[in-house]
């Protein structure tokens, strides 16, 4: 802890004492107050602003003392101690960073798109469940999570989660750490993708504005290369008001006759557009379209969420959705499954996220300057995060239920007609009208609303609400919601991008064991190889979800929450393991209750998606039934080879669902052996943690 | 007023830490050079391969 530099009066510090503990007591009734508030609601419309005062109670609370007592007992940080950013300063990973300037950095790390679309879709249970699961599985899972990741890391001058795994469990460890990320960013990158897709479909203004980016980052490129090399931050601002110029020039593309046909594109052909884009922006250099649109896409991002908040604040808008909808019982039209599991593996990134822990063990703990920078940087910042996912909730729900249904739902669930779906969703009890759904289109600049699946145009249509009531009316509506979609699609965008590249680095490495030649990041001939094989393997599955009758939302949201989870999972135990060596036995329930819980949570999941015998929630019941149903000759002679498809995507569905359940179960049966080898006293308590150093720098840098 | 004049302060850290602009100060200052086109392009043709080996969140 920080040490005070003189002693206060004795009453003066008993006062200061009392008063703290009065205001801590105050926030703590407050937040069991709102909490009971927004759990015991029913019947009538609850005001947003017991969702968020519930949240920052209890993340003040959680961040206070729960996060501090895991800081102060359990992993005892020490500012004596020099971080490896002190010890290896070298100008460039390793540089001792000021500590909130170095939370907002890693904070725009780990906020990506995962927090504002999983409680979008989670919303179809009600507010409740997901707003619950946010605010207690941050506090108590995900917060603790990126914590101890980030302190572990920093005790190993910045070693990876993949090193450490290897290193504190055993090589087959980091094996399967190494595997289960590269299979994790290939269900991610497709998901994502699909999110776009179902966004942008058939919307021309969508569309245009878009594709208008890349240009525009092409310019910022080239700019800040050789015009003004240097001035990232002026080259952005340049970048954004280009981007609100496409905006407002999509309008007049949707407009117009000549054009507007033009950007009007189905889901397939913007499937194949982005697995051409992603296969292009991989192998061109960084500094030309991936590196620009990532600058402007962080800044936009930051802004954006910070104008939400703003906004939400300042509207204070009622939720219209319930706090538990009739689709608890698992027959939910966005996804399949009750409750639990599903709700707690479609809200990854805003309660815990396994990617996170990538994060924590990358540039953060290399820019570290003090050890007890680690409590709000890693501690605060997924707290952070989780209350963009509440934000993200409250967005989802201040719609009419019944146009929220409509957005969501598939054609394959509510019916392949506008008449066919608003009686669909109106006869759930969700009233909501085809002169309605047109009025908001049309508000909107779109020419539908039906069928948007994927969260996007949700969240974006609550967006639009909150931003034009705070600001501009009902007449910029159709400008905020395109801002939205093009915040989301630019974000997402970058993620694809950047991720491509990051497959085909560890598709290099590991084929670089097999023939060295391809491991060589300059040989060209490996680059477009591998960059065309993980394009081609996130792009099949975002064919196969585009093709999706239900969407494919449906199916791979699920699969990819699963994912995420059990990479979370790992973390925690590879955390619970260096606990272990630490002498913490006794406090291995900090990262073993949410070890323990995800382990639940995701191998019913998992062998739900894989052997439920319900077609809409089993994998294989799926296949099992389109078989039976060819077999009957019930399938149109037209269709056959589609069903044949989609029999052959269920099975790979279930069988990469199967994968990630085996990789999991070898890294924790590994990972018991060693804690009971350590805890009998027939393993060495090996820490491979870097020798003490004293630190000379000042207590804030 | 001073505590504004230090969160804005803090504010523009932040976006030219997130822009790479105080990286690029800190790899001028660690080696001693002046700015010039050619050192942005070779600092950032360094610090983009770094950073685009890294997984990104999701």
């Amino acid at each position: 802890m920080p040490q005070a530099t003189s002693t206060p009066a004795p009453a003066a510090s008993n006062l200061k004492k009392f008063l703290g503990r009065l205001l801590w007591a105050f926030v703590a009734v407050a937040a069991a107050f709102c909490l009971g508030a927004i759990a015991l609601n029913r019947g009538e419309h609850i005001n947003s602003t017991w969702l968020v005062l519930a949240a920052v109670c209890s993340y003040a609370l959680g961040f206070r003392f729960y996060g501090k007592f895991i800081a102060a007992r359990v992993m005892v940080l020490n500012n004596q101690r020099a971080t490896p950013a002190e010890q290896l300063e070298n100008g460039h990973d390793f540089e001792p960073t000021n500590k909130w300037i170095l939370f907002g950095h890693h904070f725009a790390a780990i906020a990506g798109p995962g927090p504002l679309v999983g409680p979008v879709l989670a919303a179809q249970f009600g507010y409740l469940p997901g707003t619950l699961w946010i605010i207690i599985g941050a506090v108590v899972g995900g917060a603790v999570q990126d914590f101890v990741i980030l302190f572990a890391s920093m005790r190993r001058d910045g070693k990876s989660l993949g090193q450490m795994a290897r290193e504190e469990i055993g090589k087959l460890g980091g094996f399967v750490a190494l595997l289960t990320v590269l299979l994790i960013m290939i269900i991610l990158l497709a998901v994502v993708a699909l999110v776009v897709v179902n966004a942008l479909a058939g919307s021309p203004w969508g569309t245009f504005t878009i594709a208008a980016t890349m240009p525009i980052a092409v310019f910022m490129g080239i700019y800040l290369r050789y015009w003004r090399p240097g001035k990232v931050l002026e080259c952005s601002l340049i970048g954004f008001l280009l981007v609100l110029a496409a905006i407002f020039g999509g309008q007049s593309i949707s407009q117009s006759a000549t054009w507007a046909p033009v950007f009007t594109l189905s889901s397939l052909a913007l499937a194949f557009a982005i697995i051409v884009y992603g296969f292009l922006a991989s192998a061109l250099p960084v500094w030309l379209l991936l590196a620009p649109r990532d600058y402007l896409s962080t800044f936009v991002k930051l802004g954006v969420i910070f104008l939400l908040a703003v906004g939400i604040v300042f509207v204070r808008p009622e939720l219209a959705l319930p706090a538990f909808t009739r689709f608890t019982d698992g027959s939910g039209p966005i996804f399949a499954g009750k409750i639990f599991p599903f709700c707690f593996i479609t809200i990854a990134c805003g309660a815990i996220s396994g990617f996170h822990a990538l994060i924590s063990s990358g540039t953060t703990p290399k820019m570290i300057a003090k050890e007890w920078h680690a409590w709000p940087v890693g501690y605060g910042s997924m707290l952070l995060e989780s209350f963009v996912a509440v934000m993200a909730m409250i967005a989802a729900c201040v719609m009419n239920p019944g146009v929220y249904f409509a957005v969501n739902s598939p054609a394959g669930i509510v019916g392949a007609t506008p008449a066919a779906a608003v009686a669909t969703i109106s006869s759930w009890g969700f009233p909501v009208g085809v002169a309605e759904m047109q009025s908001l289109a049309r508000s909107v600049g779109e020419q539908t609303l039906f069928y948007r699946t994927g969260g996007a145009p949700s969240l974006a249509l609550g967006m639009a609400h909150i931003f034009a009531r705070s600001g501009g009316g009902q007449a910029l509506i159709g400008f905020w919601y395109h801002f939205a979609i093009m915040f989301e699609a630019l974000f997402i965008l970058t993620i694809i991008d950047a991720g491509t590249r990051v497959g085909r680095f560890m598709l290099q490495d590991l084929l670089g064991h097999v023939h060295p030649a391809l491991g060589r990041t300059s040989w060209m001939p490996g680059v477009l190889a591998t960059s065309g094989a993980v394009v081609l393997a996130w792009g099949y599955f975002l064919y196969q979800g585009v093709r999706d009758p239900l969407g494919g939302i449906n199916s791979l949201w699920p699969l990819f929450g699963i994912a995420n989870q059990l990479l979370a999972a790992i973390a925690l135990c590879v955390a619970t393991t260096i606990l272990i060596k630490m002498h913490r036995a006794r406090y291995i329930w900090i990262t073993g209750v949410p070890l323990v819980w995800l382990v639940i949570v995701t191998f019913t999941a998992s062998w739900q998606k894989i052997f439920s015998q319900f077609p809409r929630i089993g994998f294989l019941a799926q296949a099992d039934q389109l078989e039976a149903a060819l077999r009957a000759g019930t399938i149109a002679t037209g269709r056959v080879a589609s069903t044949q498809t989609l029999i052959f995507n269920a099975r790979l569905d279930a069988a990469m669902c199967g994968v990630f359940l085996v990789l999991v179960a070898v890294i924790l049966i590994d990972s018991l052996r060693v804690w009971a080898g350590i805890l009998r006293g027939t393993r060495a308590r090996q820490v491979v943690e870097s020798p003490f150093v004293l630190s000379h720098l000042a207590e804030e840098v | 007023m001073k505590r504004l004049r230090t969160f804005g302060g803090l504010l523009l850290a932040l976006l030219r830490e997130l822009a790479d602009e105080n990286a690029y100060r800190r790899h001028l200052a660690a080696h001693g050079r002046p700015h010039s086109g050619e050192e942005w392009r070779r600092f950032s043709e360094e610090r983009l391969r770094a950073k685009y080996l890294r997984a990104r969140c999701c």
